[in-house]
């Protein structure tokens, strides 16, 4: 699966909620069950699938697919 | 994503992502297509959520949906009404020690001791108050305490382990009051999957959320160990191969010289060890039995005379040394115990036996010995898990000897003239109580197990029964049979219901050890004068099919009670308590008790 396939399924799962809802734009302003526990869920899901550490000062930012992405790729580069 | 995954597969690997387990979970679920079938609620001091997820797993991986309730935040009281508001039959509770005042663990050592001893009378009040609430629940889990920074300084002085020691210790000593109530050992569970693995500091301080994913899916599944698969499961028997499953090497090849069995060196000791611990299950109460090809007297000259043999003859209630086949022979335990397929385990090196015992009995449960020796030792704690759920009650201690006195007076009776004549020579002894408290975990036991003599296999958990003694017009009556042989223990339940003139009894069961004595039928003319007393002047009682209560389908016709109406639902019967005259058992003496 490509990368963003990947990111777009796993937030699918922890947010129960389509596929196709999760778009370029979505956050935790768009997505009703994007909520502060939700949002644990998804750093540690995150981690488990794509085998990084996502720093502390990160992980309670990345509230949007864009800054999710972007920490994510970062982390892979590295 | 494709929708032809495989599940179970990946619910029951335990290194699947948190994404994969979530979606599985979701997916099996919707599949499974039926309405949740168990209630669980949880509550903790901190954020623990996510056991909800690994819960429903493991309902799932036993077959079981399983609807689950999170409390809110550090409010356990008002989360045991809610649940019980709710229905919820069982629940979790999660105490983080860290957390019982805010940073407690770390302050340890600045507070002085009555700061201390202030914080655990809190914690006992609050806990006491909570277990009382919870006390019609079915179960309640609760995980001990744990420190969540650990120092290496073993010295005394450490503080901090003490005063966690200390509170651990007042749990164990409040839980032993509730029998609802099981603890979990939170130690263990650290100790195997470590504690860098357990805990999540950075979600800890962000949103008091300290455990990781990985503890949370073990501390389900020791839920689900604790609660015998959530319900689905109750072995009472284990069923042991001899040759590289208690000793190493082939008996009839290698002779008592060439086996290998000692606590000392490899591979002797991994079967030494194993023997250890089935000698350890038979004193909590398991059956063990033997299921052999190899000649008879082989097998006993090791039981009686290899030096390093751990179980002894008299540690098997039953030996089926042969060359028949382990399926006939298994089929015969089962037979011979009375008791049914479904509560066998079986234990076997050879991959044969244990795949023609799969395919024939697919009831009994089939536990491989592993061809690396190294692992057997894992093996054993998995098969110690399935007899040993949490806890032990003290009735189901050494069952092998009661069984064994059972075997012993059925073949003793042989000489008698008549079976009664052989049971006046018994000294029978029932005692005969009602609402007795401390029965009550062995009474929902029975009540759970009990197949063949149940007239209505109505299950009932220690919730249901304590909510029945407490309730004015239930009477509970346990049963407990004794001989010149010994004590037979809690035996019997029989539960009343009065209602204006009628009592009915809802449930009669016994244990299938003291069957065909006539004790079945000597508790009745009391039964029927206590209904009598509560101004009832009819008894009602009906005989409810099951797939293996088929010996008891005439024993209200026995009984001299009158057949109403017959369906094949049940056999309905009712008779006027003046007119009911029970068969009379003169050789049994009824004690009746509180």
């Amino acid at each position: 699966m490509e990368f963003e396939d990947t990111l777009r399924d796993v937030m699918s799962a922890v947010f129960a909620v389509p596929t196709e809802v999760i778009t370029p734009d979505s956050s935790m302003d768009t997505i009703e069950g994007w909520d502060s526990l939700k949002h644990m869920n998804l750093v540690i899901a995150l981690e488990d699938e794509f085998g990084v550490s996502i720093p502390d000062e990160d992980a309670a930012d990345i509230t949007s697919y864009a800054l999710v992405k972007v920490v994510l790729e970062d982390l892979m580069k590295a | 994503m494709s929708t032809t995954i495989d599940h179970k597969g990946i619910l029951s690997d335990s290194t699947a992502t948190l994404a994969r387990v979530i979606r599985a979970v979701d997916q099996a679920e919707a599949e499974l297509d039926v309405t949740p079938n168990l209630s669980f609620g949880v509550s903790s001091n901190v954020s623990a959520d996510l056991v909800s997820l690994f819960l429903r797993k493991h309902a799932l991986l036993h077959g079981k949906r399983l609807n689950c309730e999170v409390g809110g935040h550090d409010d356990v009281l008002n989360d045991v009404s809610r649940f019980a508001e709710a229905g919820v039959k069982n629940m979790l509770y999660i105490p983080f020690f860290d957390n019982l005042v805010p940073n407690f663990e770390t302050r340890i050592d600045s507070f002085f001791d009555q700061d201390i001893e202030a914080i655990h009378s809190d914690f006992i009040m609050r806990t006491k108050l909570m277990f009382e609430k919870a006390k019609t629940m079915s179960m309640v889990y609760v995980s001990t305490f744990h420190l969540y920074d650990f120092a290496v300084d073993a010295g005394a002085n450490d503080r901090r382990k003490m005063v966690l020691n200390m509170f651990n210790a007042k749990l164990r000593d409040l839980a032993s009051g509730f029998p609802n109530v099981r603890l979990l050992d939170v130690g263990t569970i650290l100790q195997t999957i470590s504690t860098e693995k357990a805990f999540d500091r950075r979600f800890y301080f962000l949103n008091t959320a300290p455990y990781r994913p990985v503890f949370l899916d073990e501390l389900a599944r020791c839920i689900a160990l604790a609660s015998r698969g959530f319900g689905t499961y109750f072995y009472k028997a284990l069923v042991l191969d001899c040759d590289n499953t208690l000793w190493g090497g082939v008996i009839g090849e290698d002779l008592m010289d060439g086996i290998k069995l000692d606590p000392h060196s490899f591979p002797g000791c991994v079967f030494w060890q194993a023997q250890q611990a089935f000698l350890g299950l038979e004193r909590s109460g398991t059956l063990l039995c033997l299921c052999s090809k190899n000649n008879p007297e082989d097998v006993d000259q090791v039981l009686t005379s290899y030096p390093n043999q751990v179980l002894k003859d008299e540690q098997f209630i039953l030996k089926k040394v042969n060359w028949q086949p382990k399926v006939e022979n298994l089929k015969a335990i089962a037979q011979e115990l009375n008791i049914g397929l479904d509560s066998l385990v079986f234990v076997d090196d050879s991959s044969f036996e244990c795949e023609s015992v799969r395919a024939a009995l697919p009831q009994v449960r089939v536990v491989q010995v592993p061809s690396s020796l190294q692992h057997y030792p894992k093996t054993i704690q998995e098969i110690r898990e399935l007899f040993i759920p949490a806890g032990i009650m003290d009735e189901s201690r050494s069952k092998t000897n009661q069984y064994a006195k059972i075997l012993k007076a059925s073949a003793g009776s042989a000489d008698f003239d008549s079976h009664d004549d052989y049971l006046r020579t018994l000294d029978l002894q029932v005692t005969l109580d009602r609402n007795s408290p401390k029965d009550i975990p062995r009474i929902s036991e029975l009540s759970m197990k009990s197949n063949q003599f149940n007239l209505t296999t109505l299950r009932q958990d220690v919730g249901d029964i304590t909510r029945r003694m407490a309730s004015s017009d239930n009477r509970v009556y346990s049963l407990k049979v004794s001989d010149r042989f010994g004590e037979a223990g809690l035996t019997g339940v029989a539960i009343v219901s009065w209602e204006d003139e009628i009592a009915t009894v809802e449930a009669f069961l016994m244990s299938c050890r003291v069957i065909g004595r006539g004790v079945e039928f000597s508790i009745w003319s009391q039964i029927a004068k206590d209904a009598a007393e509560k101004g009832c002047r009819f008894l009602q009682a009906s005989y409810l099919p099951s797939a293996k209560n088929l010996q008891v389908s005439d024993f209200y016709d026995r009984l001299g009670l009158s057949r109403i109406a017959s369906t094949d639902a049940g056999t309905y019967y009712m008779k006027p308590i003046d007119r009911f005259t029970p068969p009379t058992v003169d050789y049994i003496k009824v004690i009746y008790g509180i």
